[in-house]
């Protein structure tokens, strides 16, 4: 069972002929060596492998793949050549919130998603919008810290 | 391997569930969890397996003759983020999931999965929501309360689709949520209590009370908001006793791996109270 | 602050954040073949006949027999096998692998294997072991292990006491959860094995290779790989997978990948051991505490994996910070049908400071004393001696964080001043605890014995070879830190990769709070051999572990210096019950630690607040119970551990000026304990609140509401 799919991801536009059920998370790891998006859980609930679907949050273990027909997909490996991305890690160096780094590249994924309608947002609305990324690592506060800081530093950039 | 259809418009999905017995897959935020399998591998479906979540007569917001229509392909996140739609009908989704499942997640995957800790459900139910199916046949229209019929479980056949939840706007004074869950984000509801309710100052005119995770599907008792209908502000409380034995007599929770069943009895009972008693008409 | 302290921009920084760093499961070689485990679904049972379907070609079968050396995985005791015989003793012990190219080739061969069992009377509990006469799980008795210590004279404690106050505290499992699960990849080429993984401490891995390959250690190597997490739980365990994916990578010839998915990992993971924990305290006329009988239970599992040595922590923790001349001490770790309990963050402290700190509570309560006054009454000072006799030789600082915490928080205030409200319900609680740096007793020097060595190169880079593994704790940083600072180098020219057996000599595994302390100890010592021979192009330098002068420890009879140190904890947690719905809502956690120098005030302080969490899913919504011997909560969405927002505010002091003199730069273990004190002051802010005694966690809203109820509160 194969489907021809067509999307577009990191910004370059692909067709792949896949069994469309396959989990995105899937494609994009064993397809395209996108490893940057991380399975934690396979079940929706850890959301580390967070990716921007229409600059939207999304987990891509989720997704069957044929569900992306004609979507725009943002990866880590997309969004770190940003200049977003660039205040974001300055800001994670800054208030020292990876650790272990497993959940770091979704949670960055789901700052930029954050920031993108909310660019000036209060500790709460970061707090609520990380809420379907799990850190075991940090106890959040140093992730909070950052965005924080990286929302007044990449001031007009969101 | 199970067979997997994109069909490129609603006719076309008619069509192929028309044929076969199939399951539709919207958001896909619960049916990949249930059927899934080892990392690398396919999701395990039994059936043939047709993808709706992009089919543009499903999405969409409408708001038309004091009615709200929601396309069943509508995802949470969509709904939460509409100006138009009122505070008391976002409530309950705001609170649902996380961030990531809400923009993938619909309105009509929440109401078809049918679950009693669905929570869309009371606030349908309370709004007396009405579900508009379609088949290759025709179109029908369903209230919610008549729709879902036991745990995962509804009266929707095989070759007809959700396509909208229509929602009557009336005047609403005031509105009540409470979700209790393990944690304050991505819980599953032990219990949930919804309600609204429209009033003069002392007067009220309307309520309506629905209750989830409590039964096999959501509490709703018509015969109590009867009873309290039209009371004055002074009547209430002598209704109140009434009103609470009716619930008590609908509530029956179980005992399952989110909570025991003595204490959803309890809760969903004090949280009838405190309602009843300390906010409404105050 | 001292200058060591300053943060700077982690090592691993650059790759993590960029989605750069290659974790086990991100990496994927020529020819590398899948592997999957098929478990037992049975608590205890004999296994009969094992139906394995016809193979396709390139698709194996790895199970007991494929072991040419030992089937036992080293640890304490000899009673894991890798890879089930003829019985099985829990739901989830690895029968064997299928192993081949395809996953859904291997799902259907899996799906085609038949077991059959003949079925056996499993013990699940604590209790069921306890009655257990005959039909045991390991020798002739249900615990696998039981100590027991003594203090001064009990029994003319007892004679002399006015009062006495009795209290029984049980605490839950706890899963790990680090958020990159269990994997590996075994690469055997050249007549060589090589086991790349998600691991915390390589040399137990090598142990693990070694014993069940029965090979020459030069024909196995242990490389650690960026890691996702392990607090205790890639401690022990992935020497079984590690094992599982060797024996496979060498009958096929080919890399083989062994990764588990959440539920699997969860299902057969280790877990903090659950603790029945009873007291018994003997007072005179002015509330002093004359003495104390204890008995722990610990529900160990099917196996004795570690538990040996956590129950001795326990017990060691269980008098608490507090100075008793007299006790009785008893600790039993039982057998049952179940996942084997193992090593988690905090090693038996946090069922034994739970218990203690409700326990002290307690009494000031039932004789009417103020709680505050009666803990700090029996603070250890410095000069005291330990539960086990051994004099506390260093500074103790436990009335100065008294202070500290009561003037951050305002505890005192707020404990008989709470306001009244029909809508909430307030209350504040406080916990006081240490946490043993380095191994129990003298084990850095009998077990352990570590090495560390320094290279010097030409261009005057450093190199530093350890064993110690980088979990997200920062090791790669830290050391280097303490290194630059040692020799006075810029930290740019220490170069530092992950642990590689090939390279690294044995320092010791990664747990116990002993990196910075005894490590990080042996590479300043290094740096100053290093020093005096600067002015040569390149050499080495080795140290050894030495054993701190004025310390001994009796490992039979419990008697001396149960740790080379200790790190101090006081906490104060503060919360808002909804009387509605028995959900606590916690508002504030506050804290402050006696860990000697901090080694980088970022890198602690992500240590903290990781750990302050970690503690608080503990005690409040981290429920894992077992049915049958089978996980209930065997995935992420019934396993609940806190979100972003769940999370409180947090404050937090460090005391900056008691250095440790035989710490790098004053500094003492951290890792573990803020995960130690949290449960306690949570649990105590609850029964503050709701004014009934509590007797165990988690806390649930479901048993606040059942200890509501209760007519009395004893």
């Amino acid at each position: 069972m194969q489907m021809t799919i067509e999307f577009e991801l990191n910004g370059q536009p692909q067709v792949i002929t896949t069994n469309p059920l396959r989990r995105l998370v899937d494609v994009l790891r064993d397809d395209f060596q996108l490893t940057g998006t991380k399975e934690g859980c396979g079940e929706g609930e850890c959301g580390a492998c967070g990716v921007l679907l229409d600059k939207q949050l999304v987990n891509s273990c989720l997704l069957p793949v044929g569900a992306i027909e004609g979507k725009k997909l943002i990866t880590i490996e997309g969004f770190r050549n940003t200049k977003r991305f660039d205040i974001i890690q300055q800001s994670f160096a800054q208030a020292g919130s990876v650790q272990c780094g497993f959940c770091t590249p979704a949670m960055i994924m789901a700052a930029e998603a954050l920031l993108s309608v909310n660019p000036n947002p209060s500790e709460s609305d970061i707090r609520a919008g990380l809420s379907g990324n799990l850190c075991r690592c940090t106890g959040y506060g140093m992730i909070v810290e950052a965005i924080l800081t990286a929302s007044r530093e990449g001031e007009g950039l969101w | 391997m199970v067979k997997t259809c994109r069909p490129l418009n609603l006719n076309e999905a008619l069509k192929i569930i028309n044929s076969e017995d199939t399951i539709l897959l919207a958001g896909g935020t619960d049916l990949m969890v249930r059927h899934r399998s080892w990392s690398g591998t396919l999701p395990c479906f039994d059936k043939p397996v047709i993808l709706i979540g992009h089919l543009a007569e499903l999405i969409g917001i409408e708001i038309k003759d004091n009615k709200l229509l929601i396309g069943a392909g509508t995802t949470l996140a969509a709904i939460i983020s509409h100006p138009g739609i009122p505070e008391y009908i976002k409530i309950p989704l705001i609170q649902m999931a996380s961030p990531p499942i809400r923009n993938i997640a619909t309105l009509g995957g929440n109401i078809c999965n049918s679950s009693p800790a669905g929570d869309s459900l009371p606030m349908l139910y309370a709004l007396n929501a009405v579900l508009h199916l379609q088949s290759l046949a025709g179109t029908s229209e369903v209230e919610v309360n008549n729709f879902i019929t036991g745990p995962g479980q509804n009266i929707m056949k095989s070759d007809q689709l959700l396509t909208r939840v229509e929602i009557p706007l009336e005047r609403c004074r005031i509105h009540y949520y409470r979700k209790v869950g393990a944690r304050k984000a991505n819980s599953i509801s032990k219990v949930s209590f919804y309600a609204v309710a429209d009033y003069e100052p002392n007067h009220l005119n309307w309520v309506r009370i629905a209750l989830g995770a409590v039964a096999p599907t959501v509490v709703r008792s018509r015969a109590a908001e009867n009873l309290m209908a039209g009371a004055g502000k002074d009547e209430l409380a002598a209704i109140i006793p009434e009103v609470n034995r009716i619930y008590q007599d609908l509530i029956k929770p179980v005992d399952d791996i989110r909570s025991t069943r003595s204490y959803r009895q309890e809760i969903s009972l004090r949280l009838l109270k405190h309602y009843l008693g300390r906010e409404l008409m105050q | 602050m001292d200058r060591i302290s300053t943060p700077i921009k982690r090592f691993d920084f650059d790759d993590k954040i960029s989605g750069q760093a290659r974790y086990c499961a991100d990496i994927i070689l020529p020819g590398m073949l899948y592997a999957r485990t098929v478990r037992a679904d049975r608590p205890r049972a004999r296994i009969g006949a094992i139906g394995i379907p016809s193979l396709p070609s390139g698709y194996y079968i790895i199970d007991h027999r494929d072991i040419p050396g030992k089937n036992t995985v080293p640890i304490v005791y000899d009673d894991q096998p890798f890879f089930a015989r003829d019985t099985v003793n829990y739901i989830g012990e690895p029968l064997l692998l299928v192993v081949g190219p395809d996953k859904e080739v291997i799902l259907q061969i899996i799906d085609s294997i038949r077991i059959d069992y003949l079925d056996l009377d499993p013990i699940l509990s604590i209790e069921a072991a306890d009655k257990r006469q005959d039909d045991f799980i390991f020798g002739d008795q249900p615990w696998f292990v039981e100590y027991h210590y003594s203090k001064g004279d009990l029994e003319q404690a007892i004679q002399n006491a006015c009062h006495v106050v009795e209290d029984e505290y049980e605490t839950g499992y706890q899963e790990q959860l680090y958020l990159e699960p269990q994997s590996v990849l075994a690469v055997f080429a050249d007549e060589q094995i090589t086991v790349y993984g998600s691991i915390q401490c390589p040399y137990y891995v090598e142990e693990a290779l070694l014993q069940a390959l029965g090979w020459p250690q030069d024909r196995i190597r242990v490389v650690q790989l960026p890691t996702g997490g392990g607090f205790g739980g890639k401690e022990e365990f992935p020497s079984i997978l590690a094992v599982h994916a060797a024996l496979a990578s060498i009958k096929t010839g080919q890399p083989v990948q062994l990764v588990y998915d959440r539920q699997e990992d969860i299902i057969c993971s280790t877990k903090r051991h659950p603790a029945v924990i009873k007291y018994k305290s003997y007072l005179d006329q002015e509330g002093h505490i004359l003495g104390r009988r204890i008995e722990c239970k610990t529900d160990a599992g099917a196996y004795a994996g570690l538990s040996s040595v956590v129950l001795q922590r326990l017990i060691l923790s269980a008098s608490g910070v507090y100075n008793i001349d007299n006790l009785e001490v008893n600790g039993r770790a039982y057998a049952t049908n179940k996942m084997v309990s193992g090593a988690f963050r905090g090693f038996g402290g946090p069922q034994a400071f739970f218990a203690i700190e409700m326990h002290m509570e307690n009494i000031a309560r039932r004789l009417n004393l103020d709680p505050w006054q009666f803990r700090q009454k029996h603070f250890l000072h410095q000069d005291d001696t330990s539960s086990t006799g051994g004099i506390l030789k260093n500074d103790i600082r436990l009335d100065q964080m008294a202070g500290e915490i009561d003037a951050m928080s305002g505890y005192r205030l707020k404990r008989h001043n709470q306001p009244q409200s029909p809508d909430k319900l307030f209350g504040i609680g406080c916990s006081f605890f240490f946490h043993g740096c380095g191994f129990t007793g003298s084990g850095e020097r009998d077990l352990i014995k570590s090495r560390v060595r320094l290279r010097k190169y030409r261009d005057n880079k450093v190199q530093i070879f350890v064993s110690s593994t980088e979990l997200g704790q920062g090791v790669l940083t830290t050391l280097r830190k303490i290194v630059a600072e040692s020799l006075h180098i810029p930290i740019d020219q220490v170069v530092h990769y992950y642990p590689d057996t090939a390279s690294s000599p044995d320092s010791g595994p990664t747990v116990a709070s002993r990196t910075i302390m005894i490590v990080g100890r042996l590479l300043q010592d290094c740096c100053e051999d290093m020093k005096v021979r600067w002015e040569e192009p390149e050499f080495e330098v080795f140290r050894d572990y030495k054993y701190p002068v004025g310390l001994s420890w009796d490992k039979e009879k419990f008697v001396g210096h149960a740790y080379p140190e200790y790190s101090w904890g006081a906490n104060v947690v503060e919360v808002e019950i909804d009387p509605l719905t028995c959900v606590v809502d916690v508002k504030g956690i506050y804290a402050v630690y006696d860990i000697g120098t901090p080694i980088d005030i970022k890198i602690v302080q992500g240590q903290i607040e990781g750990g302050l969490v970690q503690g608080l899913g503990y005690g409040c919504i981290e429920i894992l119970n077992t049915a049958g011997g089978k996980v209930v909560q065997n995935n992420l969405t019934n396993y609940i551990i806190p979100t972003a927002m769940d999370c409180p505010p947090i404050k937090c002091k460090i005391i900056d000026d008691n250095p440790y003199p035989d710490g790098p730069f004053g500094a003492r273990g951290l890792g573990e304990l803020p995960v130690v004190g949290v449960a306690p002051a949570l649990a105590l802010a609850v029964q503050n609140a709701i004014g009934k005694k509590i007797n165990k966690i988690p806390l649930t809203p479901e048993y606040i509401m059942e200890l509501m109820h209760s007519a009395d509160d004893d």
